[in-house]
């Protein structure tokens, strides 16, 4: 699911200031302008899949490096020369030899003792600013709740079984009811579930997945990211009867089938008047769910609270691999900005549960013989996961002065002492990252290391730089003067302290970072504007089977026009706003392996690329790999049950996969004993079937 | 020098105002221990003895180990002189090394137990009110944290009064469409928030600023916006004094704007004045501490009274210590401002010396 979702900013930490404005209720129109809107919309959606062209791969790279124009394209479109993305076919046009699938020898996971009830009250740092799942604020920490970790996909890869059959991951129906892959010709068919129903009780169709493109490729989004994603990743959707559709993709990578699988359709029926006005005009409207969970208009009280209901009429509430799932009637939001203010709420018992992971958390706040745990009110959960792990670090920007040069970049490598405060302040719980790609298994590289801190290597490293004298301060400089001072900037305000460590530790080598605390939104705004010396900060990624690497390191991304026709660089290249290449790394050998990398069918060869990459990464030495959480923790008052296996093998968080349930008549029970003294036997549990070694 | 008789008085009454006059000395006390910190809480040592020769490194630059004959690694990097008295002390070789009183500074991070957390107070460690959630020492933190604040608040007190007196003085003396104008002026620019202002500003400056920079940004974006409230009381002072007798004569007799202004006016407001210098002082501190305290203040990890009190307050149940002391530290210092204040207005007040006809 997540993978088809943009990689988000890491939110855990992020406050974000601004709340929620602009009222984007539906106008009131009178019915003819409505039914004239809805007809302006339904022609432009019908222009849309009549003309939109589907471009090669080779041509859409070229049109990214610049060398083709829209207009030249338009032209060759105008001119027939290229092929349809949207097909309406018959059913008759089906292949009669496909081999439907459909993962039901998968086993279920959520567990038959669930009960469903109750109220799960939780808070979140900052109140959703809209309730569109795309566009301006859309991408907030809210989004799991009304998008990945709710609403279903067609199919969704299965969270225990990880294996891989065929080049796939393993998935388990969702709207789909089986599907069918044409490995040759790089198609996914699909089988719709006839009983899947949108949460408004309209039918789930083909033309839903049709309208679903249509609305990703539009300007009206205001999604850059949506419209490449969805116009680069997929060559055609062909629609054969209400139920049947099938999706080509441009290389048949591996998981293919997740990719068509992980779509997410769209109610055409609710954006029947999409128009250019859709930021404004949908900000606060729920779109009707494939999902359990709904936003009711009178539980958006904005600025203070949000909740989502479980819609009882959900259509898959039996449905292998959902039913179990989905338990609590409502699961309730507050804004609390303050991790320590949440974190009393929650002792307090107006939040059911709170994350642990921060070890002062773990250890010092909520000891084993704190009295609530000591009593077994209050139960600790850690939970050792799978999945590829966000990419904590230093992202440096090698466009800057002094950073441009290799060596100073290694000797920051050399001068971060991530050991000590993985050590001493993270309490030997977290591990060292390795590589740029943790956790993506076999591709993951298997034996590269990051860097170590290393005072001699690093003083090495800068004196090959020309920094050999040290200042009064203890501070390096060069022959001209200059002064080896960067600064490293964070949006992370909780995880500030690891930064002083390291400050104080670096200047043992000479090397001073000024540390710089902003708020989450300014600190991410910095690093898209690309303003940034070295950012502390992390990119959230979703459990794909490979890494990605054209949004991050390919040097389109970090600068327009990185190169000059004859390969050398362009020496008039301004580094390039809102994209994710942090590191302003340019290096034709990179993006010919990335290209490569984009284009390869063969896991083989995938993961071969894949590893000359980081090779080459940690040659640069741009990336100064963090820590790795190999788990997450979480405290939950008694009430708040779970299957025996507490959650699953790749899950984030306990809310992700939703296998809890509130046991009835507990809760007062709970409150009950905490004021008359009961004891419970105490809960301190650790899940450590997926403990790496 | 000699002072105005009546100035002699009105000191006289202040040294007599027993809790103020004491309130005073020790705050004089702690500022003069303040400015050599440096020498009674500090990780540099005092004086170093090395084959036979004495260094004194607490002001110098930064030492390497090799100055002191240490190899490998250890001679490339800073020397840490806590653990160079270890070392001096096992080699038995008659070298030594004098550690200040209290041997942490601001910035150490020690880990006790090998652990970076909040350590309650532990008199064997050296660390008399515990450390920070990262392992520093509080009360090298407090120390020069108020060394910090005390020094911007008296910074700030001057420039405040330098440009309201000059400002108040000018719209009372010169009055007329002058008055009018600056009254204007003031009415509109005292309504700018200035603490909004202030995080506006600071979060345009550049990291690469180094601190004593954004210190000095910070005190002028406060004075910038401190200055009206004083002009109000000069400028009323300066009609009052302007209309007497003796300023007309001053002026009858030939004295030029400038001498009538300084050598008559002015004296004769700074007992309205002085009364006001002690609650600017605190209202700086409280405000510098405020700033820091939401995090818009000096950049991590320079050490102030207001990083720790927000560092206390997210770790009040499980270190009260520190907010304790922060708490203590600011509530000490304002009163002994408050108490001088007190002092210093009953000692000023004209009633007890001036016969109004």
């Amino acid at each position: 699911m997540s993978m088809l979702s943009r990689p988000a900013l890491l939110l855990p930490f992020m406050a974000l200031l601004l709340v929620g404005c602009g009222s984007g209720d539906r106008d009131a129109l009178d019915s003819g302008a409505l039914e004239e809107r809805r007809a302006q919309a339904r022609a432009a959606m019908e222009r849309h899949y009549a003309t939109q062209p589907s471009l090669p791969p080779d041509l859409r790279e070229a049109f990214e490096r610049g060398d083709v124009t829209q207009d030249e394209i338009d032209a060759m479109a105008e001119a027939g020369e290229l092929e349809p993305f949207f097909v309406f076919a018959t059913p008759d046009d089906l292949p009669t030899d496909l081999v439907w699938e459909d993962g039901s020898d998968l086993p279920e996971f959520a567990s038959p003792d669930a009960k469903k009830g109750g109220t799960w009250y939780t808070a979140v740092q900052d109140y959703p600013r809209t309730l569109r799942r795309v566009g301006p604020d859309a991408n907030s920490s809210f989004r799991p709740f009304i998008l990945d970790d709710v609403v279903m996909g067609f199919g969704q890869r299965h969270p225990e079984d990880i294996s891989i059959v065929d080049g796939n991951f393993r998935y388990f129906p969702g709207i789909a009811e089986a599907w069918a892959e044409d490995k040759d010709n790089r198609t996914v068919y699909v089988r719709i579930n006839p009983a899947a129903r949108w949460s408004d009780g309209e039918r789930i169709t083909a033309d839903d997945l049709m309208f679903m493109f249509y609305f990703f490729q539009s300007e009206w989004i205001n999604e850059p990211w949506y419209n490449n994603f969805y116009s680069r990743n997929y060559v055609r959707a062909v629609r054969y009867d209400d139920l049947t559709f099938s999706v080509t993709v441009p290389e048949a990578k591996p998981n293919m089938l997740g990719r068509v699988l992980g779509l997410e359709p769209l109610p055409a029926h609710f954006f029947d008047d999409f128009g250019p006005d859709f930021i404004d005009r949908y900000q606060w409207r729920f779109v009707p769910t494939s999902g359990a969970y709904v936003v009711r208009d009178e539980d958006v009280r904005r600025g203070r609270t949000i909740a989502l209901t479980r819609n009882p009429d959900w259509w898959a509430k039996d449905l292998p691999f959902w039913r179990y799932r989905f338990n609590y009637d409502r699961v309730h939001f507050s804004v609390v900005r303050d991790t320590a203010k949440r974190f009393e709420s929650f002792r307090a018992g107006e939040l059911d549960g709170f994350g642990l992971n921060l070890p002062d958390y773990y250890y010092d706040r909520l000891p084993d013989d704190d009295d609530l745990v000591a009593r077994g009110l209050i139960g600790k959960y850690t939970f050792y996961n799978e999945r590829p792990r966000p990419t904590y670090g230093f992202w440096i920007n090698s466009s800057r002065p002094l950073l441009d040069n290799r060596d100073i970049r290694e000797g920051i490598h050399y001068a971060s002492n991530w050991e000590r405060v993985l050590r001493e302040y993270f309490r030997g719980d977290y591990t060292r990252m390795r590589t740029t790609a943790d956790g993506y298994g076999e591709f993951t590289h298997p034996d590269l290391r990051a860097r170590e801190f290393d005072v001699d290597k690093a003083l090495e490293a800068f004196a090959r730089a020309g920094f050999t004298e040290r200042d009064n301060e203890g501070v390096l400089v060069n022959d001209r003067g200059q002064r080896l001072a960067f600064t490293l900037t964070t949006g992370y305000e909780n995880l500030q302290d690891i930064l002083t460590i390291m400050q104080r530790e670096a200047l043992q080598a000479g090397l001073l970072f000024r540390v710089e605390v902003l708020d989450g939104t300014a600190a991410w705004k910095k690093v898209q504007e690309k303003q940034h010396d070295i950012q502390f900060v992390a990119f959230n990624v979703g459990p794909e089977m490979f890494p990605r690497y054209w949004e991050t390191y390919h040097s389109v991304n970090a600068y327009d026009r990185p190169f000059l026709p004859d390969g050398s660089p362009n020496p008039e290249r301004r580094p390039k706003a809102q994209t994710n290449n942090l590191l302003l790394i340019a290096n034709r050998e990179l993006d010919a392996l990335i290209e490569r990398y984009r284009a390869s069918e063969s896991a083989e060869e995938m993961r071969e690329l894949a590893f000359q990459m980081e090779e080459i990464l940690h040659e640069d030495a741009s990336f100064v790999p963090g820590f790795v959480m190999p788990f997450y923790r979480a405290a939950a008052w008694r009430w708040a049950r779970w299957p025996d296996h507490f959650d699953v093998r790749i899950s984030r968080d306990p809310l992700e996969y939703w296998l809890g349930w509130i046991e009835p008549g507990k809760r007062e029970q709970v409150l009950a004993a905490r004021r008359s003294r009961e004891r419970f036997e105490p809960i301190i549990e650790v899940y450590d079937r997926h403990r790496p070694e | 020098m000699r002072l105005n008789p009546l100035t002699l008085r009105k000191l006289k009454r202040f040294r007599e105002i027993r809790r103020g006059y004491f309130s005073f000395l020790i705050l004089i006390g702690l500022l003069g221990l303040s400015a050599v910190s440096e020498l009674i809480i500090n990780d540099r040592a005092l004086a170093v003895r090395y084959q036979g020769e004495w260094s004194f490194p607490t002001y110098g630059p930064v030492e390497l180990g090799s100055v002191y004959g240490l190899e490998g690694t250890d001679g490339r990097r800073p020397v840490d002189y806590r653990r160079l008295k270890e070392h001096f002390d096992a080699a038995g070789t008659g070298d030594r090394v004098i550690m200040p009183l209290i041997p942490w500074g601001p910035y150490y991070n020690d880990a006790v137990g090998g652990i970076l957390r909040a350590e309650a107070p532990n008199f064997e460690r050296g660390h008399y009110l515990g450390t920070d959630t990262t392992g520093r020492d509080i009360l090298a933190r407090l120390v020069y944290g108020f060394r910090t604040a005390m020094l911007f608040a008296l910074a700030f007190t001057a420039l405040t009064y330098l440009i309201g007196v000059a400002i108040g003085c000018a719209m009372g003396y010169f009055g007329g469409l002058f008055d009018l104008l600056f009254q204007r002026v003031i009415e509109i620019w005292s309504n700018v928030p200035f603490l909004y202002m202030v995080i506006i500003i600071f979060s345009v400056i550049p990291a690469t600023f180094s601190v004593g920079a954004r210190i000095g940004i910070l005190l002028a974006i406060m004075v910038l916006f401190s200055w009206t409230g004083l002009t109000y009381y000069m400028r009323t002072a300066t009609y009052k004094e302007k209309s007497r007798d003796y300023a007309a004569a001053a002026q009858v007799l030939g004295a030029g704007t400038s001498r009538i202004i300084f050598r008559h006016i002015l004296p004769n407001t700074v007992a309205t004045m002085v009364t006001f210098v002690p609650f600017t002082v605190v209202g700086a501190i409280t405000a510098i501490t405020a700033l820091d305290f939401l995090g818009f203040g000096l950049p991590p990890p320079t050490p102030s009274i207001g990083e720790m009190l927000k560092q206390g307050t997210a770790n009040l149940t499980t270190a009260p210590w520190i907010v304790t002391s922060a708490f203590a530290a600011l509530v000490v210092i304002l009163l002994l401002v408050t108490f001088i204040g007190e002092a210093v207005r009953e000692a000023f007040d004209p009633r007890q010396f001036t016969l109004y006809k």
